[in-house]
């Protein structure tokens, strides 16, 4: 079925067979066809090459020594020396391990839970329960990071916390939640799945409202179970959208995030959460450590942007989708 | 159908505010801020004051007004109350300083290092300054304080005299001896018994054993504070200061640092025997210091701790039990031991780097008048205290007194804060001026009279890190906060594992070993350069 | 469909799959709301009582003391309006921005797509460092200015490829193929298939957006020097940490307020809660809607 239009068209001499016959007929081409396209891309652009690129330059800041009295980038030329210097330090392995621990788990449980919740309330067939469980799965993820912690610390309390009690009914007892090197990974991720599965889930149910519904017709037709149904529309129907969420996510590899674990911090979790940034805090506050701390955050956005290439490349292997 | 009528006007609509967007922008560029440093007319000054997030407008301050009229300036404040530290280093890097720079440590050493250049040595104004010149005169080692390493005096300090010399203190339930018969313990095995009796004997009298004989506040990540069981290594002999901070002390004239000392080692081994034997909070390393404070309120007139270090008793316990409790002296570490017991020496009276000037004031006359005035007698007195009037009463010239709070559901600590800028002010209390001190400072002070003996027969210079004296360059003040952050991140948390499961004695060798190879030598030598400088240089 | 119809084709396995989903979304939901619920009841409740875990299930030593302290600061009204204001128009420009490069950048035969991807992507990692940016603002007088609340963000690389990869996997090749052939150019393809076919995904990532400005309060804490300029997260912070601030330590040394402040620092923390979300909480059922199925206005047949 044809759609009918209601004016005529006004670039109707636009041939998609031409072929191109060298560069500069081949420009003028792309130009005279995608002009549109790239009218709706210059805010974009404009924005990103200002204030995105504009301070660019600052990133010099890693690889010089910061002298104020020449400015921001007229420091002495040090290469390396910063790199060098926190790959040397005795804390390196530390920090990249337990960095490393937090970020991948939180984006393995991080990525997988959202989706499951999304499948399992998309199964609701009532529209007001299924929007009142949307709401109550979300609203956490509005929840500040401070009264999080501190929520935390009441209900897992050794003495009076509800959770501990709660466990001890199962005969979980003498466990320290809140101060012990095994307990911080799995309550520091547990409570970042609880808050922010829902609202991560919003994207896969719209990805899922999307879907043609003759399809489940058919497939009821068809005799297939709700298992079934699950498997062969739903799940398809958010692979691009998986894979590009997961090509993003690994973009965060070493991206444990600062405020949640910097309250977290006590002296007997510290072996294990003591993360990049907490780091870069900390030497941070006390020195104007300028130059190291560039360096080091340069060297985590490098491995993250590494991960990103690496995973983005594997995806364009695998799947249809990638980010370029 | 209508796609034909919203597509056209949709359209419209989008060319709209595509030109709308870029017009904004253009608009935004050229309209911008007022985000200059430095006043607009000829009485402008702009100071940036980090306050406690209690203290109220400085506009509702009425010594504020009485400070503009006498210095005839209008003042433009910008009152920060939360993460200073953050909005810091791109003013600083960008060179946005105002006027004048207000606040506690606001602009540290290292930034005074680092960014020297945007302040103005006010060495060059003392003429303007008499008031800063008379507490450089008066106070010893105010003006030592005030000078960089190079010379300059880029920041002034604060002097509030009623500070006792020792801000910990000692606190036992008196209550609850007495219900057990028990005698104030002088040695940590009488403290023991005592702790283990309160377990034990139910002394709060609620049929429960809810008692928490010891708690502490909670020891952080980066080194020791206040009110923490660093405390107990004074009944070793040893004297440290500010609560121990990252371990530096002096020991005749030799800097060392107690993480690496044997007597930590006996006040860990004693802290284990007492969690093990379940004397301590279970709380104490999770806790945050809001829960902490409030445990130790107890309910109604019923006690829950036995046992901790506080400020001042109706601050630690609250106006319900505070009442209980008595301030003690130091305790020995063994009985008939030949060290006398010493305390944590602090300095809270001269503290630093409270007002600095920008070098690109426009008004430069109009903010030493400014500074001046706030250095004033009265002005002083009113910015810690409060305004003449509500909050203290002037009786004559040189005699003031507190008032009791105007507010009677505040104490007079929160009080005071909330009034005006207290301690974090830029002021200059004069020694010749009598104070009726308000009740809370009066019971610190009181508070602190068990812990006089620990410093009567002390070599101050000898035996006490001087920190707010010394001034580092920023090459040995960057080397030495890196070697404390790896210290700091294999000694804090053995001091909380040691405590909760043991292990102290086995692997104390292995762990100096660690932390000498982390730096704690490199400090050692460091500080000791800066000592040894500064005590010849009295 | 209706329950009814669904009910009479059942299977067991249909029925007990129905009992696992039903078991498993009750968990879920009493599992997320608990923890709001219990906000709720602790922005009421004695805090001392909070601390001592005695709060579980219902209110206790009921006071409105936290709401008071928030609601009775003025700033908090003036922060309210200027967030509106911020998000309103800051979302609007978000938009304007970000969907059409999503589309352009979703149009396979579109021989720049990759680069100019890569242009972008790389600003999610890569970026000059506060001092720079501050710098450049400074420059161009973003100061203290209200605009800085929107510009600097126009864009969002993350929810700039969401959008894209909805346009790219959601909108029917067919479509795009049929209108072609008839002679659409882009803008019209554009506006008259492509927006209204993408309801859901504008609400997405215009929920995202509202969510991003409403919750900023980083911009405010660094560019902004006027207090009344200052949205209602610096606003709340400011409350907030004026009750926490014991959380350092007897900070300033002797006496720092060991009354009242300390006693309601809790309470007014999860009262901060409820004032900053509700308004979003209400927001989100309107937008809800798009998520639903059905919402394509049919499909391409054949």
């Amino acid at each position: 079925m044809a759609l009918t239009l209601d004016k005529p068209p006004k670039t109707a001499k636009v041939s998609k067979n031409g072929k191109p016959t060298g560069a500069g007929p081949r420009v003028k081409r792309h130009f005279s066809r995608q002009w549109q396209l790239w009218v709706m891309l210059i805010p974009a652009i404009g924005f990103t090459a200002l204030f995105a690129y504009g301070p660019m330059y600052g990133i010099q800041l890693a690889f010089r020594e910061f002298d104020f009295t020449k400015g921001l980038t007229g420091g002495e030329w040090v290469g390396l020396k910063y790199f060098v210097k926190f790959f040397e330090s005795p804390q390196f392995w530390t920090l990249m391990r337990n960095t490393a621990t937090i970020s991948l788990t939180t984006l393995v449980f991080g990525f997988v839970a959202p989706i499951f919740l999304a499948i399992l309330v998309n199964q609701v067939i009532s529209r007001r329960r299924k929007r009142f469980t949307q709401t109550a799965t979300y609203l956490p993820h509005f929840i500040s990071i401070v009264v999080i912690v501190g929520m935390l610390q009441v209900f897992l309390s050794p003495s009076t916390g509800l959770i501990t009690r709660f466990l001890g009914f199962f005969g979980i007892e003498g466990v320290n939640f809140l101060g012990s090197t095994s307990t911080f990974v799995p309550v520091y991720v547990i409570s970042e799945v609880w808050q922010h599965c829902g609202w991560n889930s919003i994207i896969y149910l719209a990805a899922l409202a999307g879907v043609n519904t003759q399809l489940y017709e058919a497939a009821r037709i068809d005799g297939a179970n709700r298992f079934q149904v699950i498997r062969h529309i739903d799940f398809p129907a958010l692979v691009p959208t998986m894979v590009v969420l997961l090509i993003l996510n690994m973009g965060g590899v070493l991206n444990a995030g600062f405020e949640k674990i910097f309250l977290m911090q006590n002296t007997l979790n510290l072996p294990v959460s003591e993360v990049i940034s907490t780091y870069v805090y900390k030497i941070g506050i006390i020195g104007s450590q300028f130059s190291y701390s560039t360096a080091i955050g340069l060297f985590n956005t490098a491995i993250n942007f590494a991960f990103l290439v690496i995973t983005n490349q594997i995806a364009k292997r695998v799947s249809n989708t990638s980010l370029w | 159908m209508s796609q034909h009528r919203s597509a056209r006007s949709r359209k419209a609509a989008v060319t709209v505010a595509f030109m709308a967007t870029a017009s904004l922008v253009l608009s935004a560029c050229g309209g911008g801020g007022d985000s200059d440093a430095g006043g607009g007319d000829g009485n402008e000054v702009t100071i940036l004051v980090t306050k406690h997030p209690l203290t109220k407008p400085m506009s509702e301050m009425a010594w504020v007004t009485e400070l503009e009229e006498k210095a005839d300036v209008t003042i433009r404040w910008e009152e920060v109350s939360a993460d200073w530290d953050q909005k810091k280093n791109p003013l600083l890097a960008a060179g946005d300083v105002p006027d004048l720079i207000i606040g506690p440590n606001a602009i540290t050493d290292s930034d005074l290092a680092t960014f020297g250049t945007l302040f103005e040595d006010l060495s060059d104004d003392m003429d303007a300054l008499p008031n800063v010149q008379a507490m450089f005169d008066e106070v010893d080692g105010a003006e030592a304080m005030a000078t960089s390493l190079e010379g300059p005096v880029y920041s002034l300090p604060s002097y509030k005299r009623f500070w006792p010399q020792a801000i910990t203190h000692q606190y036992i339930n008196q209550q609850w001896l007495d219900t057990l018969g028990l005698e104030t313990p002088t040695t940590w095995d009488e403290l023991f018994d005592v702790l283990v009796a309160f377990k034990e004997g139910d002394p709060n009298g609620n049929g429960q054993a809810d008692e928490i004989p010891l708690d502490f506040s909670p020891v952080g990540t980066t080194g020791f504070g206040y009110f923490q069981p660093t405390a107990l290594l004074g009944s070793t002999g040893m004297t440290i200061s500010g609560g121990g901070g990252s371990g530096i002390f002096v020991e005749d004239g030799t800097v060392a640092n107690f993480f690496v000392d044997e007597r930590y080692k006996d006040v860990v081994a004693f802290l284990n025997q007492c969690w093990e034997a379940g004397l301590i909070s279970e709380e104490a390393f999770t806790q945050d210091y809001s829960t902490y404070q409030s445990v130790a309120r107890g309910t109604g007139d019923q006690a829950r701790v036995g046992f901790s270090w506080g400020w001042s008793g109706s601050d630690r316990f609250g106006p319900g039990v505070y009442e209980q409790y008595a301030p003690m002296a130091p305790l020995m570490a063994e009985a008939g031991q030949s060290e006398t017991p010493s305390w944590s020496y602090d300095y809270e009276n001269l503290t630093r780097n409270h007002l600095t000037m920008s070098a690109q004031a426009a008004n430069k006359d109009a903010v030493l008048r400014v500074v001046n005035e706030l250095y004033s007698e009265d002005t002083s007195m009113q910015e810690l205290f409060g305004d003449i009037g509500p909050n203290v009463e002037k009786v004559s010239d040189t005699e003031y007194k507190v008032l009791p709070p105007a507010d009677t559901n505040l104490d007079p600590s929160t009080w005071k804060w909330t009034s005006s800028l207290a301690d974090n002010g830029a002021f200059y209390i004069r020694e010749d001026a009598t104070v009726e001190l308000p009740a809370d400072l009066a019971e610190a002070v009181e508070d602190a009279v068990p812990l006089q003996p620990a410093f009567d027969a002390l070599d101050v210079d000898a035996n006490v890190w001087p920190g707010p004296f010394i001034k580092m360059s920023s090459e040995d003040l960057s080397t030495i906060s890196l070697n404390n952050t790896a210290i700091f991140g294999v000694a804090m948390p053995k001091f909380a594992e040691w405590i909760t499961s043991g292990g102290v004695e086995e692997q104390w060798d292995d762990y100096v070993t660690q932390l000498e190879g982390l730096g704690v030598t490199q400090n050692d030598e460091l500080h000791q350069k800066y000592y040894d400088d500064y005590i010849a240089s009295k | 469909m209706s329950t009814l119809t669904r009910l009479r084709s059942r299977t067991p396995g249909d029925i007990a799959f129905t009992v696992l989903v039903s078991v498993s979304l009750v968990v879920i939901v009493f599992v997320t709301l608990y923890p709001i619920y219990f906000v709720m009841i602790a922005s009421v409740s004695a805090p001392a009582l909070v601390q001592a875990g005695d709060v579980s299930f219902i209110p206790k030593g009921i006071n409105w003391f936290g709401y008071e302290q928030i609601l009775n600061d003025s700033r908090i009204w003036n922060g309210y309006k200027n967030t509106l204001i911020y998000t309103v128009l800051g979302t609007a420009v978000n938009m304007l921005v970000t969907i059409p490069a999503a589309y352009a950048l979703s149009r396979r035969d579109f021989a720049a797509r990759r680069p100019l991807m890569l242009f972008f992507a790389f600003t999610m990692f890569f970026n000059g460092g506060l001092i720079p940016t501050y710098m450049l603002y400074k420059e161009i007088g973003l100061l203290n200015n209200m605009w800085v609340f929107i510009l600097p963000s126009a864009l969002n690389v993350y929810n700039l490829i969401i959008a894209r990869a909805f346009y790219e996997h959601s909108l029917p090749e067919e479509l795009y193929e049929a209108a072609t052939l008839d002679g659409a150019n882009h803008f019209q393809f554009f506006f008259k298939m492509a927006i209204p076919l993408s309801k859901a995904i504008l609400s997405v990532i215009m929920l995202y957006y509202i969510v991003q400005h409403w919750n900023d309060f980083f911009t405010g804490l660094i560019f902004i020097r006027d207090y009344d300029k200052q949205p209602l997260q610096i606003v709340l912070r400011d409350i907030l940490i004026s009750n926490t601030a014991f959380a350092g330590g007897a900070g300033g040394a002797g006496g720092t307020g060991g009354g009242y402040g300390q006693q309601f620092a809790d309470q007014i923390k999860y009262g901060v809660i409820v004032v900053s979300t509700l308004p979003v909480i209400i927001l989100y059922p309107f937008l809800q809607k798009y998520f639903e199925k059905g919402v394509m206005i049919g499909s391409v047949k054949g």
